[in-house]
């Protein structure tokens, strides 16, 4: 079958391409399980060789190729001509600087994510044996959706006030800090409580749920941030998640 | 404002599912209650202070295009608080968020139901108003509508003067603080009880409000619309009936019914609007703060002036609201009313009732209107 791309392109390098605008292409013989990342690679080998975009696995692992694909975040590699019809309107996330076509500046967004100091915090020493430090079963429950991160943006770009303000910390960094507030091992909880708890950390959050349907890792975003304010709000993060919820 | 552009033309390009739309919703109910609430404390502080003034506010209301603004309120404050109630529960029950989407449509099944006999109620009291207990000719409508329009425009006076004071606020509190903490910020952002606060604030507010507007707007919009607030009928609520005091009934005399009412020694009235007042203007006003300051960070110093002018008129409200609640209040100014009712009645091409013409024949303080 055919298929008519619509894509949205900017090259601030050649004038007359400075500002954002749309192109079409046709693509024959398309089969109906072919992948929108495949497609755009057709796009770029047979008829467009300046079309930018940034993908790299290409299975859905590494998360650089997060684009608005008719009128959502999804990851281009993840998804099907048959999940999105014959006409298929590709363009950036929104809320980042546009460098070429389909690729965005990914430095303010890893900015918030270092903002949260996304990484293990545990001065004792390490165990007797040397080797890791263990938890039960149900504390390695508790954090065991936020893990599944990829950092891909595509939450973030998907919230409206991200898009309003980008000083807003974004979903995927409140995510990459729930995965270690929430960590029984992990000592620097308070100390990320206290930075999300800052006028542009949660509270900039208005519960839309745009952020949850957008994960192309199926995280439960919008219940992740929920429960880091309700950690802010009690001051600790014990009970804010049931054992019985879990799972 | 070309955020606030990019947002809203985002918003409408992106193809987030109902919790989008319902936040749309969320805001632009929020924003136009808010803006109502500044008019309707103001006007109704007249009725203590300006009771002329008061008269003439009330009578701008019953004018069409007001008329219609009433029914859009009472969807916005419906809605609102339903949604409100939506968004409660998924912030702090977070795990039942898969339910998001059914509530969202529940929220709008339910505004609609509450909705459809409030709304039969409420054009029952327009159909009553303008063709059965009023005479209001047909070319006097258009005067009628103009006349509501000036009579609101010293708000745009004081709103002007609202912006001004929140500049000249922001600007000063920028002398005191710098460019407002940006450079300020050591290895991490501040952490800030504030915003904690307002955050608890607003749902804790908003859960108390709902059964105070609902029965606010039950007794003041539906059982007695703003029509019924000139009529010779019982005050709801009390056991006065309109039209006892002055010559003719009036607003003025409507609410000097209401706020002297007591029942076991305690003006039941006062307090609860009180009450209402307090909550709904902090919980308007910093929703209203919310709403600005999202579109406003761009720029450090429209954000300080956003804040600014959310606290001056909110502070306002609360003030003038207030102390018309709290100081006791004159019998006279039901009398003080009438010369303006008379002024009304002219206005809208109507014979003036008898009563109202004798009164002011034999009246010494009340001429001057012609």
């Amino acid at each position: 079958m055919d298929v008519t791309f619509k894509i949205r392109r900017q090259n601030p390098e050649v004038p007359g391409k400075e500002k954002p605008y749309w192109q079409e292409f046709v693509l024959a013989d398309v089969d109906p399980t072919d992948r929108i990342l495949e497609m755009l690679h057709r796009i770029k080998w047979e008829q467009d060789g300046t079309l930018s975009l940034r993908r790299s696995c290409a299975h859905g692992v590494c998360g650089s190729d997060a684009m608005r694909i008719n009128g959502v975040n999804r990851l281009a590699c993840k998804m099907l001509v048959k999940d999105v019809g014959e006409r298929v309107q590709v363009e950036p996330i929104l809320g980042l600087p546009v460098i070429k076509d389909l690729i965005v500046d990914m430095e303010p967004f890893f900015d918030h994510y270092k903002q949260v100091m996304p990484f293990f915090v545990n001065d004792d020493p390490a165990p007797a044996d040397g080797r890791e430090r263990l938890q039960t079963q149900a504390d390695r429950e508790l954090f065991d959706d936020s893990t599944k991160c990829i950092l891909c943006a595509c939450c973030t770009t998907s919230c409206p006030s991200f898009w309003a303000n980008g000083h807003y910390v974004g979903p995927a960094a409140i995510v990459g800090a729930h995965r270690f507030i929430f960590d029984t091992r992990d000592q620097a909880g308070n100390e990320r409580l206290d930075i999300l708890s800052e006028p542009n950390g949660v509270w900039r959050c208005r519960t839309i749920f745009n952020c949850t349907p957008a994960c192309p890792r199926d995280i439960e975003v919008t219940k992740a941030i929920g429960e880091v304010k309700l950690a802010i709000r009690k001051g600790s993060t014990d009970g804010v998640i049931q054992p019985h919820q879990v799972g | 404002m070309t955020t606030l552009v990019l947002t809203v033309r985002e918003t409408l390009r992106y193809r987030g599912a109902i919790g989008q739309w319902s936040w749309v919703l969320h805001r632009l109910t929020g924003v136009g209650v808010v803006m109502f609430l500044a008019l309707h404390v103001i006007d109704t502080s007249w009725a203590v202070f300006y009771p002329d003034l008061y008269v003439k506010a009330i009578a701008a209301y019953q004018s069409p295009i007001f008329t219609i603004g009433e029914f859009g309120l009472v969807f916005a404050v419906v809605y609102h608080a339903f949604n409100g109630i939506r968004i409660v529960i998924f912030d702090y029950k977070p795990e039942l968020w898969r339910h998001q989407s059914q509530a969202a449509v529940a929220v709008l099944i339910l505004t609609l139901i509450v909705l459809a006999p409030v709304f039969l109620g409420m054009a029952g009291h327009v159909v009553d108003f303008y063709f059965v207990e009023h005479a209001i000719a047909g070319d006097r409508v258009m005067d009628v509508v103009v006349f509501s329009i000036i009579e609101q425009l010293p708000f745009v006076a004081g709103f002007i003067g609202a912006l001004v004071a929140a500049i000249v606020l922001a600007a000063v509190f920028s002398m005191v603080r710098g460019d407002g903490g940006a450079s300020a910020r050591s290895k991490y952002p501040q952490a800030s009880p504030v915003e904690r606060f307002w955050w608890a604030f607003m749902r804790l507010s908003g859960i108390l409000i709902v059964p105070l507007v609902f029965v606010h707007l039950a007794l003041m919009h539906v059982v007695q619309g703003v029509f019924d607030i000139t009529a010779a009928q019982q005050v709801a609520g009390t056991l006065q009936v309109n039209g006892t005091i002055g010559a003719v009934p009036t607003a003025v005399e409507f609410v000097y019914h209401r706020w002297t009412y007591t029942a076991w020694g305690v003006y039941v009235w006062r307090v609860f609007d009180l009450f209402l007042l307090v909550l709904v203007t902090l919980h308007g006003f910093n929703g209203l703060r919310y709403v600005l300051t999202d579109y406003t960070s761009f720029n450090p110093f429209i954000r300080r002036i956003s804040v600014s002018l959310c606290t001056v008129i909110g502070a306002v409200l609360l003030v003038v609201g207030g102390a018309s609640l709290l100081l006791p209040i004159e019998k006279d100014i039901v009398n003080e009313a009438l010369a303006a009712t008379a002024e009304i009645y002219e206005l809208r091409g109507e014979e003036i009732p008898a009563a109202l013409e004798a009164y002011l024949a034999g009246d010494d303080d009340g001429g001057g209107s012609d």
